[in-house]
């Protein structure tokens, strides 16, 4: 059994002007021991996914529909009161911004400690001993003393690791990582997401980690799920998805990529995507990404009603009408 | 292998940190205390007008306490053969129309008038800051409920607001010219305040703590309130003015503490019927009151300046 399922998930937003469906039917599982990557641009929906599985959607959300089944229990049922229990302990998120992302007025360790101390009923000393080396953990030198630091004696790079220190405190079974690079250096990302994986091995975790950003998470992931307008459109192991993308959408965003060595490397301007995502309110029957596809004509089924998402070859879900390998001239380019 | 930028700023980091605490460890310690407050600290000081008005209002806090217990006159006594005297060695201050000497009226009145200003303040921060938290905190119909509450409360004008408070109470001493007082302003808090929290409660670290399992006491509690000091500092030297002002103005329209008793508007009063023959009975009071006012109000801005200093920069 999966560490996390997620079936038919739907979170809508109230809006003046109807509902929001920024989530609409989204259905993966993440199993022991792997990371998932979420995959889309912004407002696809994948941070609102993530949230609904911690239960932190605002006020303004909600979920109408669908099961999250954490190690056999549904998260949608569980009261706050009992979310409150399974957030920090069982499942863990960091956020993009860990500028802002800890409090100015207290230390490290005091936000540290918070954790441990509110779900493992640890004593004061038990949980700065524990933090210290939580702390050592993540690489941070002269642990010790740097515990009792405020956060803006940390650079963001490092404030990042203590999200991360914190996130671990309480040995979670699922660690969501929203972004967890975008705000940082370009430099510091890359010891970001090793650490990353070097703790999600260590502490024997599952990870979903979401990002716009293809290159974090052919690093990082073992399987990936596309998102485009609140659905899933693609969802294949990491390898295979770069191998052989099927989506028109995830062949874009992978032209989108800036190459910069290797046999394909790219010369002149990266190709965009035109056009824009529909509008989550008002959404057509059609195939949700067929105003901006290539290889979409007005004739199409799929200009009618949106294709269900289907499994091309074991392993491989695909939503569209014309993925890579059934449209004409597939066959020779498939096994390039 | 790559070599990682910032694993080479670590490594450099324990190097030097290491050298550091080798040579002296006390330099490491002092260096570490160089936090929020002591920041804040080095720019009021650097603003010459915050500590003269902190130097002025703190001058004025000695002479309001210590002045009663040295200078020998009795303050109620009445003696018609020195009334009326202008300013002396042995009188700095004159005296009033029945000899009382007003270098010691003065500081006593400014025990009232300064011993309400800071009650009244310290009410109306607790109550204000209840007011917000709560209502800025809970949102929905609770917040908009007490917001509406508030609004019709703001559709009184602030003086006959406390003077109906008073009117109530039928007498007027001390603790009833402080609930009034409080009352009437502490409107003004409460809103800054839910404010305050509104805004904090978008922060990240808000969002980081509820997803680690932290409960609705311990975000208020911990998160958000403490974030709120610089505010609530200031917010004191606003609302301390305030109070002694109103509380001046009600005395002086002979609405505040009951003779023998003075405050300082109670003060300018007495000498308002003779202030074309005997200025210095109204002037002396009058100062007074705009020596306070006016060094809290360069004190709350040097706050406000030292505490927020994007504020500054963005001037």
């Amino acid at each position: 059994m999966p560490l996390l399922e997620v079936e038919n998930l739907k979170t809508y937003f109230k809006s003046r002007r109807g509902d929001v469906r920024a989530v609409d039917g989204v259905t993966f599982a993440v199993e022991r021991g792997l990371t998932l990557g979420i995959v889309g641009e912004s407002g696809c929906g994948k941070s609102v996914t993530a949230l609904s599985v911690m239960g932190l959607l605002t006020p303004n959300a909600r979920i109408v529909d669908g099961a999250i089944r954490f190690d056999g229990r549904d998260l949608t049922r569980l009261s706050e009161r009992e979310l409150e229990d399974v957030r920090g302990r069982q499942i863990a998120m960091i956020f993009q911004d860990p500028m802002t992302s800890l409090n100015p007025t207290l230390t490290i360790g005091t936000q540290l400690t918070e954790t441990m101390k509110r779900h493992l009923d640890m004593s004061t000393d038990a949980a700065r001993k524990r933090a210290i080396e939580l702390l050592e953990e993540v690489h941070i030198p002269n642990a010790r003393q740097r515990l009792d630091d405020y956060p803006h004696r940390y650079s963001g790079g490092m404030r990042q690791r203590v999200m991360i220190a914190i996130a671990l405190s309480c040995n979670p079974k699922l660690l969501i990582a929203d972004e967890p690079t975008t705000a940082l250096d370009v430099t510091v990302q890359a010891g970001i997401l090793d650490l990353l994986e070097e703790l999600r091995e260590q502490h024997e975790m599952s990870m979903i980690i979401i990002t716009h950003d293809m290159g974090v998470v052919a690093e990082a992931a073992d399987d990936i799920a596309v998102m485009y307008a609140g659905q899933i459109v693609e969802q294949a192991t990491a390898e295979d998805l770069f191998d052989r993308p099927e989506h028109p959408y995830t062949e874009a965003l992978l032209g989108a990529l800036p190459q910069l060595e290797g046999e394909n490397v790219r010369e002149g301007r990266l190709t965009a995507i035109r056009g824009r995502p529909p509008d989550l309110v008002d959404l057509p029957d059609a195939c949700r990404f067929a105003p901006r596809c290539p290889y979409a004509n007005p004739n199409d089924a799929c200009a009618r009603h949106n294709p269900e998402l289907r499994e091309i070859r074991p392993a491989h879900l695909v939503r569209s009408a014309h993925p890579a390998s059934e449209r004409a001239g597939a066959l020779a380019g498939a096994d390039a | 292998m790559a070599v990682n930028p910032e694993e080479m700023e670590v490594r450099q980091d324990v190097v030097r940190r290491e050298t550091a605490e080798t040579s002296s460890y006390e330099a490491g310690a002092a260096i570490r205390q160089s936090s929020l407050w002591r920041d804040a600290w080095q720019r009021f000081s650097h603003n010459k007008a915050a500590v003269i008005s902190m130097v002025a209002f703190v001058l004025l806090v000695i002479y309001v306490v210590i002045t009663p217990w040295v200078v020998p006159y009795d303050p109620n006594n009445v003696d018609f053969s020195s009334a009326y005297l202008t300013p002396t060695w042995s009188h700095p201050f004159g005296t009033d129309e029945f000899g009382r000497d007003l270098f010691l009226r003065t500081a006593l009145g400014g025990r009232i008038s300064i011993g309400i200003g800071f009650a009244a303040t310290f009410a109306i921060m607790v109550i204000g800051i209840a007011y917000g938290a709560i209502s800025g905190f809970a949102g929905g119909w609770l917040d908009n409920a007490m917001m509406r509450f508030l609004d019709a409360l703001y559709g009184l004008p602030y003086l006959p607001f406390a003077i109906i408070t008073l009117a109530i109470f039928g007498t007027v001493n001390f603790w009833t010219m402080v609930v009034s007082l409080t009352i009437a302003s502490w409107l003004t808090t409460a809103r800054v305040m839910r404010g305050q929290i509104i805004t904090l409660k978008e922060n990240d670290y808000v969002r980081s703590a509820r997803a680690i399992g932290a409960r609705w006491y311990r975000i208020l509690f911990r998160h958000l309130l403490p974030n709120t000091l610089g505010v609530v500092i200031v917010f004191v030297f606003l609302e301390l003015p305030n109070v002694v002002l109103g509380e001046a103005f009600l005395s002086f329209l002979g609405l505040g503490i009951n003779p023998p008793k003075a405050s300082w508007g109670s003060l300018a009063q007495d000498g308002y019927q003779q202030y074309l023959s005997h200025p210095h009975i109204i002037v002396i009071p009058s100062v007074a009151i705009a020596w306070l006012i006016l060094s809290a109000f360069f004190i709350a801005d040097g706050l406000r300046d030292a505490l927020d200093p994007r504020t500054r920069e963005a001037a």
